[in-house]
């Protein structure tokens, strides 16, 4: 559990001390990735949680939904259309329903481990 | 164990892209949006400060090879002249040189329906010397006041005054020196066409300004400078 913190904790302070600037102009690539990684590391977490992780997919789907992100982006700034909305929307709704699987799957944990104790202190 | 290792890595990346990200977002790099002409005008005012330093360089350093040369012998006049040139900076000696007189005088229709005389009002006399020192290097005098970069034009009980002492009702001499005649020339066409003629006539003053000439004398200050924060050294120190 602290492991993962940490390493949360250490890319942030390196990305603040590293004082990297990504010019005007790549700042969408930058947030769109940002909202991909985001999404699946939910989504990673979610399938941890359900025990249906897989090392594999989990890794490959960081790395190429990140890249077909910003591939995306890219593809709308030159075709003029702007196909970067599509993946925020598509990652958003995806952020929320990992968000409320994960919360389901810990209130029933939650509830299933007060059960276990009141039946424990009522014996 | 595995596991978690990888969502260390995963958290590690994304952390560090949302730090990039918050970075770019608060610091968006600073961009110079001058236009061509405004660098130029700026360049222009770089260069107008240079030259002044330069001319004050050199002056520096002319008073300086004067006290070497003339070491010993004549240290004393040398300091002599240069005491004599702060008092002429500060004006506080008669000066003479190329200059214009302008009289002040009641315009002819105010005699005429016989408008009772009155004084300049210090705002006009200030505007005056606002206007007038838009050019370097003058030295001026009103009405036998002379003006320096102390002097206070004001009202005082009802009376116009300059340094404290009255100017008389009109009319009045005003005279300006410049260095040298052409800037003389050239403050007698500004003042020819300056809209200051024009406040004064609404003030029912004529200002009559005369030809350039090579030879004005103007006063110096009768008062002397109150000294609050130089003290004088003792003795031998």
């Amino acid at each position: 559990m602290w492991l993962p913190i940490l390493g949360l904790i250490l890319g942030v302070s390196l990305g603040f001390l590293s004082d990297i600037h990504i010019p005007q102009e790549y700042g969408n690539y930058l947030s769109i990735a940002v909202l991909a990684a985001l999404d699946t590391l939910l989504g990673g977490i979610r399938a941890h949680l359900q025990r249906v992780y897989d090392d594999q997919v989990f890794i490959t789907g960081f790395f190429f939904n990140i890249l077909l992100a910003a591939g995306l982006a890219f593809l709308g700034v030159h075709l003029g259309v702007d196909l970067y909305l599509a993946a925020i929307f598509a990652f958003g709704v995806r952020l929320f329903q990992n968000l409320a699987v994960i919360r389901r799957v810990l209130l029933t944990k939650w509830s299933e481990y007060r059960k276990v104790s009141t039946t424990n202190t009522s014996k | 164990m595995k596991r978690k290792w990888m969502f260390t890595f995963i958290l590690l990346i994304v952390g560090f892209m949302v730090a990039v990200q918050y970075n770019t977002v608060q610091q968006p790099e600073e961009r110079d949006t001058r236009d061509s002409w405004a660098i130029r005008n700026e360049l222009a005012k770089e260069r107008k400060l240079h030259s002044e330093l330069l001319t004050e360089v050199r002056a520096l350093d002319q008073t300086l090879g004067k006290y070497n040369a003339s070491e010993g012998a004549s240290a004393g006049k040398a300091l002599a002249d240069t005491v004599h040139g702060l008092y002429q900076q500060a004006g506080m000696i008669d000066k003479t040189g190329p200059g214009i007189v302008i009289d002040v005088v009641p315009s002819e229709e105010s005699v005429a329906f016989g408008t009772p005389l009155h004084e300049v009002s210090p705002e006009l006399l200030t505007r005056f010397v606002n206007d007038v020192n838009r050019f370097k290097g003058i030295d001026m005098e009103i009405d036998g006041k002379r003006v320096t970069a102390l002097s206070a034009i004001r009202d005082i009980n009802g009376e116009t005054t300059v340094n404290g002492l009255p100017v008389s009702l009109p009319p009045f001499q005003i005279k300006i020196l410049s260095g040298d005649m052409e800037s003389s020339e050239k403050l007698y066409n500004f003042l020819q066409s300056s809209s200051i003629l024009d406040d004064f006539y609404l003030d029912d003053f004529v200002l009559e300004i005369g030809q350039p000439q090579s030879e004005v004398t103007i006063n110096g200050r009768i008062d002397k400078f109150e000294n609050r924060f130089l003290k004088e050294l003792p003795k031998g120190g």
